[in-house]
């Protein structure tokens, strides 16, 4: 009886089971009304956009929220459409990627949405293609006024996914006050890393370096001495510029002149109470620093070696809406978004900087730069930008080779031990 | 006079027994859509080679994320620190909390601030918890390491190195769980008849020796029960992780990384959903055995008692 009875409750199980399966499957092919890839015959003309309403998920908080909902205020209030642009913010990066991922599986995607290109990688095909909408708007001289790194990351799938947004870069934050006190300046090269580390360690018995992002190290190290990262094929710096890179690396650790986060998550805190003499992070860390009272911050280019290479970061912004209507709609708002007044004034109110070479040149944020000397070194690094490629596993590599490297750093490994670990670990994931 | 042979009846009559289950639709509704079918949906993804969660596309079903699963060191490293988190975690947490519940229902005054103070930790936010045990575990400003200092030990880096990273863990999470435990062990204390104790008192018994043999047998079924709730919480064991290391990694070089940490890793960072669900299964497993063990000790005991 008792077996009689769970046998009936199984089988109204796959009952509902079919009833929902059945659901899921039909409803995903029926949208038949738009398209992510539209061409220049279907694309809406901008004079024919019907008002609208389009959702648009961020991750941005505090003061960078607040410029984002000026900007957006100011479209809703005299775009001539009567489109209104409706921001959702959706907590942290990871909130907003974990949230993208599951409403890509349920077909709930925002219209537009900031992300990282590694996001999207297992649908891109839920991307719009913007290619239509670039060329119909943009002559070659608007598009390209667009940072060339930023227009590269925004076409590697081999469309143009998507338009910059939030971008930073790597940056060398020193104690100034220390430095001018050991008779240091900011380093250019790999060699004045090492001289400072000697010198604060004899001097001060102090350690002089930090990294808060170490898979950003490793690429930026290996690039700077004109070696080679990451391809599908898996590891490419198995070479003598790897090894060279990497045996640096390592004995910046090994002899003491860089410690690992560890417990502080983040070295603005360390370099603000003087238990480190310098850090790389991102430009936007620097709103996060408060020198202790007495101390001066100084703000620097990344180093390099045989070739300069600085790691950017930030979010572009993605158009999932299939509408055509929409799209356009969305469109006219991204290309608002960033224009060059408001990534003028999104960088200067953020921290990031403008992803236009006119908003660099601007008189407003030359003068702005004037006074920032973050800005000033954004800027002078610009042609050494670079952003890693994604591809399948790629996301894997960089979260698996930050925490390699941290127990190489713990073990005292050497340069060719390390080299030797890191490439099968690549290898493992890529091939 | 009602006709009882008439058709309508007769459907009625036949209709009876799925009337209970009418009325428990609304449940089995809710039963299949957030419990059975991602359960199912779990398992048959873990057998989908390259399952694409938004497409609901795969190359093969076969065992190759199992495969994949058992030759990852950072899955076996995860199983083994899931081990060593609940065989110290559990027992230590139950038996300090015990003593704390007794010394707890002996105080005469106060009683109720005590178990207030106690309970604390289980109605704070992991995270809020997190963050001080942080502070407290600094190497250079840490509580801990100040008072480790006044007895002339030097100072450990909990949080950076690879070694005090699973100590650390296991610290904050027993603490963590002495408070769920010393509940329900009041509860239960209170329970047990004073006259007992009276007896006990007459006799004029040593405390030890009433501890051992009155208090521990008569909360047999409760400890009993601590351990299994505890065993199972702690083979899920994830919020501690995340909290305690700021949420960024497992430790330093994912050194504490556990089994529920690794899926959502794998799931939600790399993507890897076949990978991630295989993991889930071998963890269910895991724990549906250890339920199952304990099932079996506890059954044993009720027939005792209902004899």
């Amino acid at each position: 009886m008792k077996m009689k009875r769970i046998l009936c409750v199984l089988l109204s199980a796959m009952m509902f089971l079919s009833v929902f399966t059945a659901c899921g499957s039909t409803s995903s092919d029926d949208d038949s009304s738009g398209t992510t890839t539209p061409t220049a015959d279907q694309i809406i003309d901008s004079a024919d956009i019907e008002a609208c309403e389009i959702v648009f998920w961020h991750a941005m908080s505090n003061k960078q929220e607040e410029a984002l909902t000026a900007i957006t205020d100011e479209f809703n209030a005299t775009n001539e459409w009567g489109i209104t642009v409706t921001l959702v913010n959706q907590g942290a990066y990871t909130d907003l990627s974990t949230k993208l991922t599951a409403s890509a599986a349920s077909d709930t995607l925002p219209d537009l949405s900031q992300a990282y290109n590694n996001y999207v990688t297992s649908y891109i095909d839920k991307l719009v293609h913007l290619d239509a909408y670039v060329e119909r708007d943009y002559d070659e001289m608007d598009y390209e006024d667009i940072l060339e790194s930023y227009r590269d990351e925004n076409s590697e799938f081999g469309f143009i996914s998507g338009m910059p947004f939030n971008k930073s870069t790597y940056l060398y934050f020193y104690n100034k006050t220390l430095f001018d006190q050991l008779g240091l300046s900011a380093p250019e090269t790999w060699d004045d890393l090492i001289t400072i580390g000697q010198t604060f360690q004899s001097e001060l018995g102090m350690v002089s370096l930090g990294y808060d992002d170490l898979a950003g190290l490793i690429e930026a190290t290996l690039l700077q001495n004109g070696a080679e990262y990451i391809s599908e094929d898996g590891a490419e710096f198995d070479t003598e510029e790897g090894l060279e890179a990497i045996t640096y690396l390592m004995d910046l650790y090994n002899n003491g002149y860089a410690r690992l986060v560890g417990e502080d998550l983040y070295f603005s805190g360390p370099l603000g109470n003087c238990l480190v003499g310098a850090y790389v992070g991102s430009s936007t860390g620097v709103t996060y620093i408060t020198m202790n009272e007495g101390y001066e911050l100084g703000v620097s280019t990344l180093p390099g070696n045989t070739t300069k290479a600085a790691n950017t970061a930030g979010t572009n912004v993605m158009m999932f809406t299939t509408d055509l209507n929409k799209q356009a709609a969305a469109w006219e708002y991204l290309k608002f978004l960033t224009n060059t007044e408001n990534t003028v004034y999104w960088a200067m109110q953020t921290g990031y900087m403008p992803i236009r070479t006119s908003g660099f040149e601007s008189d407003e944020y030359q003068e702005y730069m004037a006074s920032s000397e973050a800005a000033q070194a954004c800027y002078a690094q610009q042609d050494a930008y670079f952003s890693s490629l994604n591809f399948d596993g790629s996301y894997d590599v960089r979260n698996d080779i930050g925490s390699k490297f941290e127990e190489l750093v713990l073990a005292g490994a050497d340069g060719q031990t390390a080299l030797d670990e890191l490439v099968v670990l690549v290898n493992g994931i890529l091939q | 006079m009602k006709d009882y042979s008439s058709p309508v009846y007769a459907v009625r009559r036949k209709l009876r027994p799925f009337k209970g289950f009418l009325y428990l639709l609304p449940s089995i509704i809710i039963l299949c859509v957030f419990t059975i079918y991602p359960l199912i949906k779990t398992f048959m993804m873990s057998f989908m080679e390259d399952y694409n969660l938004v497409k609901g596309t795969y190359t093969a079903i076969n065992l190759e994320n199992y495969k994949e699963l058992f030759t990852d060191a950072t899955f076996l490293a995860a199983l083994k620190n899931t081990g060593i988190y609940v065989i110290f975690v559990v027992p230590i947490s139950v038996v300090l909390s015990l003593i704390i519940a007794v010394f707890i229902n002996d105080v005469v005054r106060g009683k109720a601030i005590f178990q207030t103070l106690y309970f604390l930790p289980y109605v704070t936010s992991v995270i809020a918890i997190g963050l001080v045990w942080r502070w407290m575990f600094n190497s250079n400003y840490g509580l801990i390491n100040s008072i480790l200092n006044v007895f002339g030990i030097e100072s450990i880096g909990w949080l950076n190195e690879i070694k005090y990273a699973m100590p650390a863990l296991i610290i904050f999470s027993v603490w963590k769980s002495l408070a769920f435990n010393i509940l329900i062990f009041l509860s239960g204390l209170q329970t047990i008849p004073q006259d007992i104790y009276r007896a006990a008192r007459v006799d004029s018994t040593p405390k030890m020796r009433v501890f051992f043999k009155l208090t521990v047998p008569q909360m047999k079924p409760i400890i009993v029960y601590a351990f299994m709730m505890g065993f199972i919480s702690a083979f899920k064991v994830y919020n501690e992780v995340y909290s305690l290391f700021g949420g960024t990694r497992a430790g330093p070089a994912n050194s504490a990384i556990t089994v529920v940490y690794y899926i959502y890793s794998k799931f939600y960072n790399s993507y890897r959903y076949g990978i991630a669900a295989a993991a889930a299964v071998v963890l269910f497993v895991i724990i549906f055995v250890f339920t199952m063990i304990e099932r079996y000790v506890t059954r044993d005991r009720d027939k005792v008692k209902s004899k």
